[in-house]
């Protein structure tokens, strides 16, 4: 006994190494579970997932790793990678399976949860096998595309844990390792992203707001105690009266996260009394929206290097028409100016006019101020600055903004 | 009853919810270590389903709670009856009584008004919680649940401490709405309840559907599952395509082909642009060979 809850414990350190956060209260649940459950090795998967896995999209690694650490039977196991050993195979494969990587094809073992599957010949279970790794060799080409391939590896239970391992990926990684193909795969996941941002925002928007008392609704819930102890029921405002500014650089550093920015603000419209959008590179130009285009007039040029002192001054100029009291303003930008004249001063005196100045920054921090980043100047300028250089860090900073 | 992974497994098809070896050994281990089942997956794949099937099961009740957005203690644990307490103290008035001895009165169980959750604590024998949509409800009800199932246990400042006689066994569902805290996900168990496979699903079919074609149960089945990977609005929930069986096994219908399809889709399918992507694909959705 006293081997098999080390070894549960080495499997439980390979999973926390492969970035599965598994607690000690956790990993106290799955002993006992594998000793309530047994050692058949389908139903202590089972036990173990459900322990262990919290999240679906965690459990494709935590599959690999338990087909790493826990081979099948013999016959089985001539197939895979490491026949040499039957029996535990962790010294070998230490250090390997991380998130990002892809596990070899060969070592997916066709999840045999499906009754069907159970009874399948040697001969089918390989084309089995086949086909699944062609179809997840075409997903990692296509991503959330809808090839034939795709849609036979969905029928393969599973599959909605992997969609959503793309997901967090995607939500977590740095807009600046983006590709193009990444950033139309945010694009599509921004549609529930947008959703909930949406419910956050309107949920705190309905905790701040405490108007006046609604006379009917305190007598009709007075009446329940005769009146007595009567309980006060306020009004709910409509619309917060808060005008929105969104100004946001699409040089080329930043471009992704300004235009998911942007994206994202239009869908959450309706929490403001207005919402006006502007882009910059070194001018300043409207945004909008059509069709799920953006278009800026005017025109920028994007060959343009960066000035956002200039920007300010543009700013500045019209502030009788952009900006008054109930403004906020929420600049997205790196603060990279080029060593031109970041103007500061100007962003000062705009903040004063207004409700606030918030800055998200997609740079990640420890390069703020390097180089010929103004981002320390800006600093002392603004109500406040959040890092927002993934998707799960600008839904965070927008909902702490706003 | 005994708890084996065979007595759960057996107990299931008693109550006659077909699964599969992933939910039978996490209801297993949920009733084996007395704790929460927290269950994740696409609307309409059969989550509520799990609480339901498992007080058929044990033989006991099932206790709901609801949750929604505002959801407060009020609602989910208790509250006095406060028309009850004046009426009371009206009626004590004539008698001349002591503070203390009206409040004592007035705060006895009597006049509690049990929500779900004190409700479910306070059972004589095992009840089933289920815990609802959790995603829905605000992220302080999340917290205060916290205290509640790990220990069993809640404070009412005028009664004391009420300790559960009989741990309930307490699932909760969530659509991901929104993200449910870490240390929610610590606490319980975890299963992802994804909609059923061709074949899982035929034996659904057939088992609540009788005296249907076996052939139409096949090819309904079939289908619905390419309808689902077509990426759609709202995919057909479970309960969808058993009415929309039901649907064509009162129209008659022997085979499934476009104009059965056609006749009936409005029962599967909820969106007007989600039918008409459906239909103009009906012929390839049907045609597709075994």
């Amino acid at each position: 006994m006293a081997s098999l809850s080390e070894q549960l414990g080495r499997f439980i350190a390979e999973l926390r190494e492969a970035g599965v956060r598994i607690s000690v209260a956790e990993a106290i649940d799955a002993m006992k579970a594998v000793a309530t459950a047994g050692l058949e090795r389908s139903r202590m998967r089972e036990a173990l997932a459900a322990t262990l896995v919290k999240e679906e999209a965690d459990r494709a690694i935590f599959d690999r790793t338990f087909d790493r650490f826990f081979a099948g039977p013999p016959r089985q196991a001539g197939r895979r990678r490491h026949p040499e050993h039957p029996g535990m195979a962790e010294s070998a494969a230490s250090g390997r399976g991380r998130p990002g990587e892809t596990p070899h094809p060969n070592e997916r073992r066709k999840p045999a949860r499906e009754p069907e599957g159970k009874g399948t010949a040697p001969g089918e279970e390989e084309h089995e096998q086949s086909r699944e790794m062609r179809a997840t060799a075409a997903e990692r080409e296509t991503g959330v595309g809808e090839s034939r391939e795709r849609a036979v590896s969905s029928l393969e239970p599973g599959s909605e844990g992997r969609r959503l391992a793309r997901i967090r990926e995607i939500e977590r990684k740095p807009f600046s390792a983006y590709t193009e193909l990444e950033y139309e795969q945010a694009r599509e996941i921004l549609k529930p992203l947008e959703r909930r941002f949406r419910i956050r925002l309107g949920r705190r928007l309905r905790i701040a707001r405490a108007g006046r008392i609604d006379f009917r609704r305190t007598i009709r819930a007075g009446i329940q105690r005769g009146g007595l102890m009567p309980e006060l029921r306020m009004r709910s405002r409509r619309p917060r009266h808060v005008d929105l500014l969104i100004l946001a650089d699409i040089s080329g550093s930043v471009r992704y996260a300004a235009e998911l920015m942007l994206e994202l603000m239009a869908g959450a419209r309706n929490c403001f009394r207005r919402v006006r959008s502007f882009v910059y590179i070194d001018r300043l130009a409207e945004a909008d929206f059509e069709q799920g285009h953006m278009v800026c007039s005017p025109p920028l040029d994007l060959y343009a290097r960066s000035d956002f002192g200039r920007v300010l001054a543009q700013l500045w100029e019209r502030r009788a028409e952009l900006v008054n009291r109930q403004t906020l303003i929420v600049i997205l930008g790196d603060a990279r100016n080029n060593r031109r004249p970041a103007r500061a001063d100007l962003l000062r005196e705009i903040a004063q006019l207004c409700r606030g100045v918030v800055w998200l920054n997609p740079e990640e921090p420890a390069r703020w101020g390097s180089g010929d980043s103004a981002i320390e100047q800006y600093r002392r300028a603004v109500t406040a600055l959040h890092p927002s250089g993934s998707l799960r860090e600008l839904e965070r900073a927008l909902v702490a903004a706003c | 009853m005994d708890i084996t992974p065979e007595t759960v497994a057996d107990g299931l098809k008693k109550a006659r919810y077909i699964t599969n070896e992933r939910v039978e050994t996490a209801i297993f281990i949920a009733l084996a270590l007395e704790k929460p089942l927290l269950i994740e997956g696409p609307a309409g794949a059969g989550k509520t389903e799990v609480a339901k099937v498992l007080a058929e099961m044990l033989g006991t009740q099932l206790v709901r709670l609801q949750c929604y957005e505002g959801l407060d203690e009020a609602r989910a644990l208790y509250e006095w009856n406060y028309q009850k307490q004046l009426l009371r103290m009206q009626a004590d008035e004539a008698q001349d009584l002591r503070w203390e001895e009206v409040s004592e009165h007035i705060f006895s169980p009597e006049y509690l008004l049990e929500r779900p959750l004190l409700k479910a604590i306070t059972a004589p024998h095992r009840v089933v919680l289920l815990i609802d949509e959790i995603d829905k409800a605000d992220e302080e009800f999340e917290a205060f649940l916290l205290e509640l199932l790990s220990d069993f246990q809640v404070s009412i400042p005028e009664l004391g401490t009420i300790r559960a006689l009989e741990r309930p066994v307490v699932v909760l569902t969530s659509n991901r709405s929104r993200e449910l805290s870490e240390a929610l996900r610590r606490r319980c168990l975890h299963l992802f309840i994804d909609f059923p496979g061709v074949e899982q699903e035929r034996r659904i079919i057939e088992l609540k559907v009788p005296n249907l074609d076996a052939r139409l149960a096949a090819e309904a089945a079939r289908f619905v599952a390419a309808v689902r990977k077509l990426g759609l609005r709202k995919p057909p929930s479970i309960a969808e395509t058993l009415d929309w069986v039901r649907a064509l096994q009162h129209l008659g219908v022997k085979e499934l082909n476009t104009e059965a399809v056609r006749s009936a889709l409005g029962v599967l399918l909820k969106h007007e642009d989600d039918r008409a992507k459906v239909e103009s694909r009906a012929s390839t959705l049907v045609a597709r060979p075994r």
